[in-house]
Protein backbone atom coordinates (compact mmCIF):
# COMPACT_ATOMS: atom_id res chain seq x y z
CA UNK A 1 0.00 0.00 0.00
CA UNK A 2 2.85 2.32 0.88
CA UNK A 3 4.36 1.57 -2.45
CA UNK A 4 1.14 2.51 -4.23
CA UNK A 5 0.88 5.72 -2.21
CA UNK A 6 4.47 6.60 -3.10
CA UNK A 7 3.70 5.92 -6.75
CA UNK A 8 0.67 8.20 -6.62
CA UNK A 9 2.73 10.97 -4.99
CA UNK A 10 5.40 10.73 -7.68
CA UNK A 11 2.76 10.68 -10.37
CA UNK A 12 1.07 13.81 -9.03
CA UNK A 13 4.47 15.44 -8.49
CA UNK A 14 5.20 15.09 -12.17
CA UNK A 15 2.31 17.40 -12.96
CA UNK A 16 2.65 19.66 -9.96
CA UNK A 17 5.92 20.89 -11.45
CA UNK A 18 4.09 21.49 -14.73
CA UNK A 19 1.33 23.32 -12.87
CA UNK A 20 3.84 25.64 -11.24
CA UNK A 21 5.39 26.38 -14.61
CA UNK A 22 1.93 27.09 -15.99
CA UNK A 23 1.09 29.53 -13.20
CA UNK A 24 4.44 31.23 -13.81
CA UNK A 25 3.66 31.64 -17.51
CA UNK A 26 0.11 32.84 -16.88
CA UNK A 27 1.00 35.43 -14.24
CA UNK A 28 4.26 36.46 -15.90
CA UNK A 29 3.24 36.77 -19.52
CA UNK A 30 -0.53 36.73 -20.01
CA UNK A 31 -1.46 40.06 -18.28
CA UNK A 32 1.08 42.05 -20.33
CA UNK A 33 0.10 40.15 -23.44
CA UNK A 34 -3.62 40.91 -23.06
CA UNK A 35 -3.13 44.63 -22.46
CA UNK A 36 -0.54 44.98 -25.21
CA UNK A 37 -2.71 43.07 -27.68
CA UNK A 38 -5.72 45.23 -26.78
CA UNK A 39 -3.71 48.41 -27.35
CA UNK A 40 -2.29 47.29 -30.68
CA UNK A 41 -5.63 45.89 -31.86
CA UNK A 42 -7.24 49.26 -31.06
CA UNK A 43 -4.52 51.13 -32.93
CA UNK A 44 -5.04 48.91 -35.97
CA UNK A 45 -8.80 49.49 -35.89
CA UNK A 46 -8.39 53.26 -35.52
CA UNK A 47 -5.84 53.55 -38.34
CA UNK A 48 -7.95 51.31 -40.53
CA UNK A 49 -7.02 48.94 -43.31
CA UNK A 50 -7.50 51.47 -46.12
CA UNK A 51 -4.70 53.75 -45.01
CA UNK A 52 -2.36 50.80 -44.61
CA UNK A 53 -3.19 49.65 -48.11
CA UNK A 54 -2.03 52.98 -49.50
CA UNK A 55 1.34 52.58 -47.80
CA UNK A 56 1.46 48.98 -48.98
CA UNK A 57 0.87 49.96 -52.61
CA UNK A 58 3.60 52.56 -52.37
CA UNK A 59 6.18 50.23 -50.85
CA UNK A 60 5.55 47.43 -53.34
CA UNK A 61 7.43 49.19 -56.14
CA UNK A 62 10.96 49.37 -54.74
CA UNK A 63 12.78 46.12 -53.94
CA UNK A 64 14.15 47.24 -50.59
CA UNK A 65 10.79 48.51 -49.34
CA UNK A 66 9.07 45.47 -50.85
CA UNK A 67 11.00 43.07 -48.63
CA UNK A 68 11.21 45.24 -45.51
CA UNK A 69 8.41 47.78 -45.07
CA UNK A 70 5.71 45.84 -46.90
CA UNK A 71 6.06 42.55 -44.95
CA UNK A 72 6.42 44.40 -41.65
CA UNK A 73 3.27 46.43 -42.32
CA UNK A 74 1.44 43.31 -43.44
CA UNK A 75 2.42 41.33 -40.34
CA UNK A 76 1.72 44.20 -37.95
CA UNK A 77 -1.67 45.21 -39.33
CA UNK A 78 -3.10 42.02 -40.81
CA UNK A 79 -1.21 39.46 -38.63
CA UNK A 80 -0.52 35.83 -39.48
CA UNK A 81 -1.99 34.37 -41.74
CA UNK A 82 -3.91 37.23 -43.40
CA UNK A 83 -0.64 39.18 -43.89
CA UNK A 84 0.04 37.20 -47.06
CA UNK A 85 -2.96 38.81 -48.76
CA UNK A 86 -0.71 41.85 -49.26
CA UNK A 87 0.92 39.71 -51.95
CA UNK A 88 -1.77 41.11 -54.22
CA UNK A 89 0.05 44.46 -54.32
CA UNK A 90 3.24 43.04 -55.83
CA UNK A 91 3.86 41.84 -59.38
CA UNK A 92 3.28 38.20 -60.19
CA UNK A 93 7.01 37.44 -60.44
CA UNK A 94 7.62 38.88 -56.98
CA UNK A 95 4.84 37.05 -55.16
CA UNK A 96 6.87 34.01 -54.09
CA UNK A 97 9.66 36.26 -52.79
CA UNK A 98 7.16 38.44 -50.93
CA UNK A 99 5.58 35.41 -49.29
CA UNK A 100 8.99 34.08 -48.24
CA UNK A 101 9.87 37.47 -46.83
CA UNK A 102 6.55 38.01 -45.02
CA UNK A 103 6.29 34.55 -43.50
CA UNK A 104 9.85 34.79 -42.21
CA UNK A 105 8.82 37.80 -40.15
CA UNK A 106 5.98 36.06 -38.34
CA UNK A 107 8.24 35.13 -35.41
CA UNK A 108 10.78 38.02 -35.23
CA UNK A 109 7.84 40.41 -34.78
CA UNK A 110 6.46 38.55 -31.75
CA UNK A 111 9.22 39.73 -29.41
CA UNK A 112 7.84 43.27 -29.57
CA UNK A 113 4.33 42.77 -30.98
CA UNK A 114 2.91 39.41 -29.91
CA UNK A 115 -0.53 40.24 -31.33
CA UNK A 116 0.83 39.46 -34.81
CA UNK A 117 1.11 35.74 -34.20
CA UNK A 118 -0.28 34.75 -30.79
CA UNK A 119 -0.58 31.07 -31.72
CA UNK A 120 3.18 30.66 -32.20
CA UNK A 121 4.65 32.77 -29.43
CA UNK A 122 6.90 30.12 -27.98
CA UNK A 123 9.48 30.21 -30.75
CA UNK A 124 10.52 33.50 -29.13
CA UNK A 125 9.09 33.04 -25.62
CA UNK A 126 10.66 29.61 -25.23
CA UNK A 127 14.14 31.01 -25.78
CA UNK A 128 13.57 34.34 -24.03
CA UNK A 129 12.35 32.43 -20.96
CA UNK A 130 15.96 31.27 -20.54
CA UNK A 131 17.14 34.89 -20.53
CA UNK A 132 14.50 35.71 -17.91
CA UNK A 133 15.66 32.78 -15.78
CA UNK A 134 19.16 34.27 -15.77
CA UNK A 135 17.70 37.55 -14.52
CA UNK A 136 18.71 39.46 -17.66
CA UNK A 137 16.40 41.97 -19.39
CA UNK A 138 14.69 40.56 -22.50
CA UNK A 139 14.27 43.95 -24.21
CA UNK A 140 17.71 43.69 -25.76
CA UNK A 141 16.91 40.31 -27.32
CA UNK A 142 13.47 41.45 -28.54
CA UNK A 143 14.74 44.55 -30.35
CA UNK A 144 17.73 42.74 -31.85
CA UNK A 145 15.46 39.88 -33.00
CA UNK A 146 13.25 42.48 -34.72
CA UNK A 147 16.18 44.20 -36.47
CA UNK A 148 17.88 40.96 -37.47
CA UNK A 149 14.46 39.78 -38.69
CA UNK A 150 14.16 42.76 -41.03
CA UNK A 151 17.64 42.05 -42.46
CA UNK A 152 16.83 38.36 -42.89
CA UNK A 153 13.54 39.00 -44.71
CA UNK A 154 15.26 41.48 -47.03
CA UNK A 155 17.87 38.83 -47.88
CA UNK A 156 15.18 36.13 -48.29
CA UNK A 157 13.18 38.37 -50.60
CA UNK A 158 16.17 39.17 -52.82
CA UNK A 159 17.47 35.59 -52.99
CA UNK A 160 14.06 34.03 -53.63
CA UNK A 161 13.28 36.64 -56.27
CA UNK A 162 16.51 35.66 -58.12
CA UNK A 163 15.87 31.91 -57.81
CA UNK A 164 12.29 32.35 -58.96
CA UNK A 165 13.45 34.36 -61.99
CA UNK A 166 15.99 31.68 -62.98
CA UNK A 167 13.46 28.85 -62.57
CA UNK A 168 10.76 30.74 -64.47
CA UNK A 169 13.07 31.45 -67.41
CA UNK A 170 14.23 27.81 -67.50
CA UNK A 171 10.65 26.67 -67.56
CA UNK A 172 9.84 29.13 -70.35
CA UNK A 173 12.82 27.86 -72.39
CA UNK A 174 11.76 24.24 -71.87
CA UNK A 175 8.30 25.21 -73.11
CA UNK A 176 9.74 26.65 -76.34
CA UNK A 177 11.69 23.50 -77.15
CA UNK B 1 -20.77 12.33 -64.36
CA UNK B 2 -19.66 13.08 -60.85
CA UNK B 3 -20.74 11.16 -57.74
CA UNK B 4 -21.37 12.68 -54.34
CA UNK B 5 -19.52 11.54 -51.22
CA UNK B 6 -20.27 12.14 -47.59
CA UNK B 7 -17.38 12.81 -45.24
CA UNK B 8 -17.94 12.30 -41.54
CA UNK B 9 -15.70 13.45 -38.73
CA UNK B 10 -13.20 10.88 -37.48
CA UNK B 11 -12.19 9.98 -33.95
CA UNK B 12 -11.79 13.14 -31.89
CA UNK B 13 -12.76 15.20 -34.89
CA UNK B 14 -15.18 18.07 -35.22
CA UNK B 15 -17.64 19.45 -37.75
CA UNK B 16 -19.37 17.96 -40.73
CA UNK B 17 -20.64 15.72 -42.09
CA UNK B 18 -19.88 17.34 -45.41
CA UNK B 19 -21.35 16.28 -48.70
CA UNK B 20 -18.94 16.87 -51.56
CA UNK B 21 -20.26 16.74 -55.08
CA UNK B 22 -17.89 18.03 -57.74
CA UNK B 23 -19.31 19.40 -60.95
CA UNK B 24 -17.90 20.45 -64.31
CA UNK B 25 -16.60 23.66 -62.85
CA UNK B 26 -15.59 22.52 -59.38
CA UNK B 27 -13.69 19.45 -60.47
CA UNK B 28 -10.57 19.43 -58.28
CA UNK B 29 -9.86 17.85 -54.92
CA UNK B 30 -6.93 19.85 -53.57
CA UNK B 31 -4.53 18.10 -51.20
CA UNK B 32 -2.52 20.68 -49.27
CA UNK B 33 -0.70 18.20 -47.06
CA UNK B 34 2.98 18.64 -47.95
CA UNK B 35 4.20 15.37 -49.39
CA UNK B 36 2.05 14.22 -52.25
CA UNK B 37 -1.66 13.57 -52.55
CA UNK B 38 -3.02 12.23 -49.30
CA UNK B 39 -4.89 8.88 -49.52
CA UNK B 40 -8.02 10.59 -48.19
CA UNK B 41 -7.91 13.13 -51.03
CA UNK B 42 -7.27 10.33 -53.49
CA UNK B 43 -10.23 8.35 -52.18
CA UNK B 44 -12.55 11.33 -52.46
CA UNK B 45 -11.31 11.86 -56.02
CA UNK B 46 -11.72 8.18 -56.93
CA UNK B 47 -15.24 7.97 -55.52
CA UNK B 48 -16.47 11.22 -57.00
CA UNK B 49 -14.68 11.03 -60.32
CA UNK B 50 -12.96 14.33 -59.70
CA UNK B 51 -9.23 15.04 -60.10
CA UNK B 52 -6.95 15.09 -57.07
CA UNK B 53 -4.24 17.75 -57.11
CA UNK B 54 -1.15 18.14 -54.95
CA UNK B 55 -1.37 21.70 -53.71
CA UNK B 56 2.41 21.90 -53.44
CA UNK B 57 2.99 21.06 -57.10
CA UNK B 58 0.01 22.55 -58.83
CA UNK B 59 -2.81 24.88 -58.11
CA UNK B 60 -6.28 25.73 -59.28
CA UNK B 61 -8.43 28.83 -58.98
CA UNK B 62 -10.55 28.80 -55.83
CA UNK B 63 -13.82 28.49 -57.70
CA UNK B 64 -12.72 25.26 -59.39
CA UNK B 65 -12.02 23.46 -56.13
CA UNK B 66 -14.70 21.07 -54.88
CA UNK B 67 -13.01 20.59 -51.54
CA UNK B 68 -9.59 20.80 -49.98
CA UNK B 69 -7.79 18.24 -47.79
CA UNK B 70 -5.34 19.67 -45.24
CA UNK B 71 -3.32 18.37 -42.29
CA UNK B 72 -3.43 21.51 -40.21
CA UNK B 73 -2.55 21.47 -36.55
CA UNK B 74 -4.90 24.33 -35.77
CA UNK B 75 -3.23 27.57 -36.79
CA UNK B 76 -3.80 28.69 -40.30
CA UNK B 77 -4.86 26.33 -43.06
CA UNK B 78 -7.87 25.01 -41.14
CA UNK B 79 -9.32 28.52 -41.18
CA UNK B 80 -8.08 29.97 -44.45
CA UNK B 81 -10.17 27.74 -46.69
CA UNK B 82 -13.40 28.02 -44.70
CA UNK B 83 -12.88 31.80 -44.84
CA UNK B 84 -12.68 31.56 -48.62
CA UNK B 85 -15.86 29.46 -48.64
CA UNK B 86 -14.16 26.22 -49.70
CA UNK B 87 -15.21 22.94 -48.06
CA UNK B 88 -12.32 21.86 -45.85
CA UNK B 89 -11.36 18.37 -44.72
CA UNK B 90 -8.71 18.31 -42.02
CA UNK B 91 -6.89 15.02 -41.38
CA UNK B 92 -5.86 16.27 -37.93
CA UNK B 93 -8.59 16.22 -35.30
CA UNK B 94 -8.78 19.96 -34.72
CA UNK B 95 -11.93 21.86 -33.80
CA UNK B 96 -12.62 25.54 -34.30
CA UNK B 97 -9.13 26.88 -33.66
CA UNK B 98 -6.65 29.46 -34.81
CA UNK B 99 -7.06 33.12 -35.62
CA UNK B 100 -9.66 32.37 -38.30
CA UNK B 101 -11.76 30.06 -36.10
CA UNK B 102 -14.85 32.21 -36.49
CA UNK B 103 -15.08 31.23 -40.16
CA UNK B 104 -15.11 27.52 -39.41
CA UNK B 105 -18.46 25.84 -38.94
CA UNK B 106 -20.10 22.44 -39.26
CA UNK B 107 -21.22 23.21 -42.82
CA UNK B 108 -17.76 23.98 -44.25
CA UNK B 109 -15.34 22.02 -42.09
CA UNK B 110 -14.77 18.49 -40.86
CA UNK B 111 -11.71 17.14 -39.06
CA UNK B 112 -10.01 13.99 -37.85
CA UNK B 113 -10.91 12.39 -41.17
CA UNK B 114 -9.50 9.01 -42.19
CA UNK B 115 -10.21 7.02 -45.32
CA UNK B 116 -13.00 5.04 -43.59
CA UNK B 117 -14.89 8.27 -42.92
CA UNK B 118 -15.34 8.86 -46.65
CA UNK B 119 -18.20 7.05 -48.33
CA UNK B 120 -20.51 7.41 -51.29
CA UNK B 121 -23.59 9.50 -50.63
CA UNK B 122 -26.76 8.31 -52.30
CA UNK B 123 -29.22 10.82 -50.94
CA UNK B 124 -30.48 13.88 -52.76
CA UNK B 125 -27.80 16.52 -53.13
CA UNK B 126 -29.27 19.96 -52.96
CA UNK B 127 -27.44 22.26 -55.32
CA UNK B 128 -26.99 24.22 -52.18
CA UNK B 129 -23.48 25.49 -51.80
CA UNK B 130 -23.65 28.42 -54.14
CA UNK B 131 -27.21 29.40 -53.29
CA UNK B 132 -26.40 29.28 -49.61
CA UNK B 133 -23.50 31.62 -50.12
CA UNK B 134 -25.64 33.97 -52.16
CA UNK B 135 -28.29 34.10 -49.46
CA UNK B 136 -25.64 34.93 -46.92
CA UNK B 137 -24.35 37.69 -49.12
CA UNK B 138 -27.79 39.17 -49.66
CA UNK B 139 -28.48 39.19 -45.96
CA UNK B 140 -25.30 41.08 -45.32
CA UNK B 141 -26.17 43.60 -47.98
CA UNK B 142 -29.59 44.21 -46.43
CA UNK B 143 -27.93 44.70 -43.10
CA UNK B 144 -25.47 47.18 -44.59
CA UNK B 145 -28.32 49.04 -46.24
CA UNK B 146 -30.30 49.30 -43.00
CA UNK B 147 -27.19 50.39 -41.18
CA UNK B 148 -26.37 53.11 -43.69
CA UNK B 149 -30.01 54.31 -43.66
CA UNK B 150 -29.85 54.59 -39.90
CA UNK B 151 -26.60 56.47 -40.19
CA UNK B 152 -28.07 58.85 -42.75
CA UNK B 153 -31.11 59.61 -40.62
CA UNK B 154 -28.89 60.31 -37.62
CA UNK B 155 -26.74 62.68 -39.65
CA UNK B 156 -29.78 64.57 -40.93
CA UNK B 157 -30.76 65.88 -37.51
CA UNK B 158 -30.02 69.59 -37.44
CA UNK B 159 -28.66 71.87 -34.72
CA UNK B 160 -27.69 71.08 -31.18
CA UNK B 161 -29.31 67.66 -31.00
CA UNK B 162 -27.53 66.69 -34.18
CA UNK B 163 -24.21 67.85 -32.80
CA UNK B 164 -24.68 65.88 -29.57
CA UNK B 165 -25.67 62.79 -31.43
CA UNK B 166 -22.65 63.13 -33.75
CA UNK B 167 -20.28 63.47 -30.79
CA UNK B 168 -22.00 60.60 -29.06
CA UNK B 169 -21.62 58.45 -32.14
CA UNK B 170 -17.96 59.34 -32.57
CA UNK B 171 -17.15 58.56 -28.93
CA UNK B 172 -19.21 55.42 -29.10
CA UNK B 173 -17.33 54.41 -32.23
CA UNK B 174 -13.93 54.80 -30.60
CA UNK B 175 -14.96 53.12 -27.37
CA UNK B 176 -16.51 50.34 -29.39
CA UNK B 177 -13.22 49.82 -31.16
CA UNK B 178 -11.30 49.58 -27.89
CA UNK B 179 -13.84 47.21 -26.49
CA UNK B 180 -13.75 45.01 -29.57
CA UNK B 181 -9.94 45.06 -29.44
CA UNK B 182 -10.07 43.83 -25.86
CA UNK B 183 -12.52 41.12 -26.76
CA UNK B 184 -10.27 39.94 -29.58
CA UNK B 185 -7.22 39.95 -27.31
CA UNK B 186 -8.97 37.84 -24.68
CA UNK B 187 -10.30 35.53 -27.35
CA UNK B 188 -6.82 35.04 -28.81
CA UNK B 189 -5.32 34.32 -25.41
CA UNK B 190 -7.97 31.75 -24.57
CA UNK B 191 -8.05 30.05 -27.95
CA UNK B 192 -4.39 30.19 -29.00
CA UNK B 193 -2.05 31.21 -26.20
CA UNK B 194 -3.29 29.38 -23.11
CA UNK B 195 -3.61 25.95 -24.77
CA UNK B 196 -0.01 26.14 -25.93
CA UNK B 197 1.12 27.36 -22.52
CA UNK B 198 -0.57 24.33 -20.97
CA UNK B 199 1.29 22.05 -23.36
CA UNK B 200 4.65 23.76 -22.77
CA UNK B 201 4.13 23.79 -18.98
CA UNK B 202 3.44 20.05 -18.97
CA UNK B 203 6.50 19.44 -21.10
CA UNK B 204 8.83 21.52 -18.93
CA UNK B 205 7.39 19.97 -15.76
CA UNK B 206 8.00 16.43 -16.96
CA UNK B 207 11.48 17.27 -18.24
CA UNK B 208 12.52 18.88 -14.97
CA UNK B 209 11.13 16.18 -12.68
CA UNK B 210 12.17 13.07 -14.56
CA UNK B 211 15.74 14.04 -15.27
CA UNK B 212 15.12 14.02 -19.01
CA UNK B 213 16.62 17.49 -18.79
CA UNK B 214 20.14 16.13 -18.43
CA UNK B 215 19.67 13.87 -21.41
CA UNK B 216 18.36 16.74 -23.54
CA UNK B 217 21.15 19.02 -22.33
CA UNK B 218 23.72 16.48 -23.43
CA UNK B 219 22.05 16.12 -26.83
CA UNK B 220 21.12 19.70 -27.61
CA UNK B 221 23.81 21.80 -25.98
CA UNK B 222 26.71 20.70 -28.21
CA UNK B 223 24.65 21.77 -31.24
CA UNK B 224 22.80 24.80 -29.94
CA UNK B 225 25.77 25.98 -27.90
CA UNK B 226 28.10 26.91 -30.75
CA UNK B 227 27.84 28.79 -34.04
CA UNK B 228 28.79 25.84 -36.30
CA UNK B 229 26.26 23.69 -34.43
CA UNK B 230 23.53 26.29 -34.97
CA UNK B 231 24.35 26.48 -38.66
CA UNK B 232 24.09 22.71 -38.85
CA UNK B 233 20.64 22.84 -37.22
CA UNK B 234 19.52 25.48 -39.73
CA UNK B 235 20.72 23.35 -42.65
CA UNK B 236 18.76 20.35 -41.40
CA UNK B 237 15.65 22.49 -40.92
CA UNK B 238 15.83 23.86 -44.46
CA UNK B 239 16.36 20.63 -46.43
CA UNK B 240 13.60 21.00 -49.03
CA UNK B 241 11.83 17.71 -48.32
CA UNK B 242 12.06 18.17 -44.54
CA UNK B 243 11.08 21.81 -44.23
CA UNK B 244 7.39 21.39 -45.18
CA UNK B 245 7.09 18.55 -42.64
CA UNK B 246 8.78 20.52 -39.85
CA UNK B 247 6.63 23.58 -40.47
CA UNK B 248 3.01 23.05 -39.36
CA UNK B 249 1.92 25.38 -36.56
CA UNK B 250 5.59 26.04 -35.80
CA UNK B 251 5.07 23.34 -33.15
CA UNK B 252 8.55 21.87 -33.59
CA UNK B 253 10.23 25.28 -33.56
CA UNK B 254 8.29 26.17 -30.41
CA UNK B 255 9.19 22.97 -28.59
CA UNK B 256 12.86 23.18 -29.59
CA UNK B 257 12.85 26.87 -28.67
CA UNK B 258 11.57 25.98 -25.21
CA UNK B 259 14.22 23.28 -24.77
CA UNK B 260 16.98 25.68 -25.84
CA UNK B 261 15.53 28.30 -23.48
CA UNK B 262 15.69 25.87 -20.57
CA UNK B 263 19.36 25.21 -21.39
CA UNK B 264 20.14 28.94 -21.58
CA UNK B 265 18.46 29.35 -18.19
CA UNK B 266 20.56 26.49 -16.81
CA UNK B 267 23.73 28.16 -18.06
CA UNK B 268 24.61 25.41 -20.54
CA UNK B 269 24.28 27.76 -23.52
CA UNK B 270 25.58 31.34 -23.60
CA UNK B 271 22.74 33.93 -23.51
CA UNK B 272 24.19 35.79 -26.51
CA UNK B 273 23.56 32.72 -28.65
CA UNK B 274 19.81 33.16 -28.07
CA UNK B 275 19.59 35.40 -31.15
CA UNK B 276 21.29 33.12 -33.71
CA UNK B 277 19.45 30.17 -32.12
CA UNK B 278 16.12 31.87 -32.84
CA UNK B 279 16.97 31.79 -36.55
CA UNK B 280 18.57 28.33 -36.49
CA UNK B 281 15.45 26.59 -35.22
CA UNK B 282 13.16 28.53 -37.54
CA UNK B 283 14.66 28.07 -41.02
CA UNK B 284 11.59 26.07 -42.03
CA UNK B 285 9.13 28.81 -41.09
CA UNK B 286 6.11 28.82 -43.38
CA UNK B 287 7.44 26.09 -45.70
CA UNK B 288 4.30 24.06 -45.01
CA UNK B 289 2.15 26.98 -46.05
CA UNK B 290 3.64 28.22 -49.34
CA UNK B 291 0.77 27.31 -51.72
CA UNK B 292 -1.83 28.69 -49.31
CA UNK B 293 0.14 31.85 -48.64
CA UNK B 294 0.60 32.43 -52.35
CA UNK B 295 -3.07 31.91 -53.09
CA UNK B 296 -3.90 34.40 -50.32
CA UNK B 297 -1.72 36.83 -52.28
CA UNK B 298 -3.84 36.06 -55.37
CA UNK B 299 -0.99 34.37 -57.21
CA UNK B 300 -1.61 32.62 -60.52
CA UNK B 301 -1.43 28.84 -60.78
CA UNK B 302 1.95 28.92 -62.54
CA UNK B 303 3.40 31.22 -59.91
CA UNK B 304 2.52 28.64 -57.26
CA UNK B 305 4.10 25.84 -59.29
CA UNK B 306 7.44 27.63 -59.57
CA UNK B 307 7.12 29.54 -56.32
CA UNK B 308 6.98 26.51 -54.02
CA UNK B 309 10.33 25.00 -55.06
CA UNK B 310 11.86 28.48 -55.39
CA UNK B 311 11.12 29.26 -51.73
CA UNK B 312 12.21 25.80 -50.57
CA UNK B 313 15.57 26.01 -52.37
CA UNK B 314 16.12 29.61 -51.35
CA UNK B 315 15.89 28.57 -47.70
CA UNK B 316 18.97 26.36 -48.09
CA UNK B 317 20.93 29.57 -48.67
CA UNK B 318 19.05 32.01 -46.49
CA UNK B 319 18.57 29.63 -43.54
CA UNK B 320 22.26 29.43 -42.58
CA UNK B 321 22.71 33.07 -43.66
CA UNK B 322 20.02 34.09 -41.18
CA UNK B 323 21.95 32.37 -38.38
CA UNK B 324 25.04 34.38 -39.36
CA UNK B 325 23.06 37.64 -39.41
CA UNK B 326 21.69 36.76 -35.98
CA UNK B 327 25.20 35.99 -34.75
CA UNK B 328 26.63 39.29 -35.98
CA UNK B 329 23.76 41.23 -34.41
CA UNK B 330 24.17 39.37 -31.13
CA UNK B 331 27.66 40.79 -30.64
CA UNK B 332 27.69 42.78 -27.44
CA UNK B 333 24.42 41.35 -26.16
CA UNK B 334 24.45 40.30 -22.47
CA UNK B 335 28.20 40.57 -22.24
Amino acid sequence: MDFLAQLATNFIGLFQAGGETFVGLVTGIVPLLIVLMTAVNSLIKIIGEERVEKAAKFSSKNFILRYTVLPVLAMFFLTNPMAYTFGRFVEEKHKAAFYDSAVSFCHPITGLFPHANPGELFVYLGISAGITTLGLPVGDLAIRYFIAGVLVILLRGIVTERIYAVMASKKANAGVK
Amino acid sequence: MYQAVIIKKGQGGWGGPLVVKPNDKQKYIMSVTGGGIDPVAQKIADLTGATALDGFLSSAPDDEIACVVVDCGGTARCGVYPKKGILTINLTPVGQAGPLAKYMNEENYVSGVKQVNVSLFDGEVPEGETTKAENGGAKKEDYQKIKSQAKASAEKQPGFVGLISRIGKAVGGVVGKFYQAGREAIDMVIKNVLPFMAFIAMLIGIINVTGLGTLIANTISPFAGSLPGLILISIVCTIPFLSPILGPGAVIAQVVGTLVGVQIGAGAIAPALALPALFAIDGQVGCDFIPVGLSLGEAETETVEIGVPAVLFSRLITGPAAVLIGFVLSIGMYS
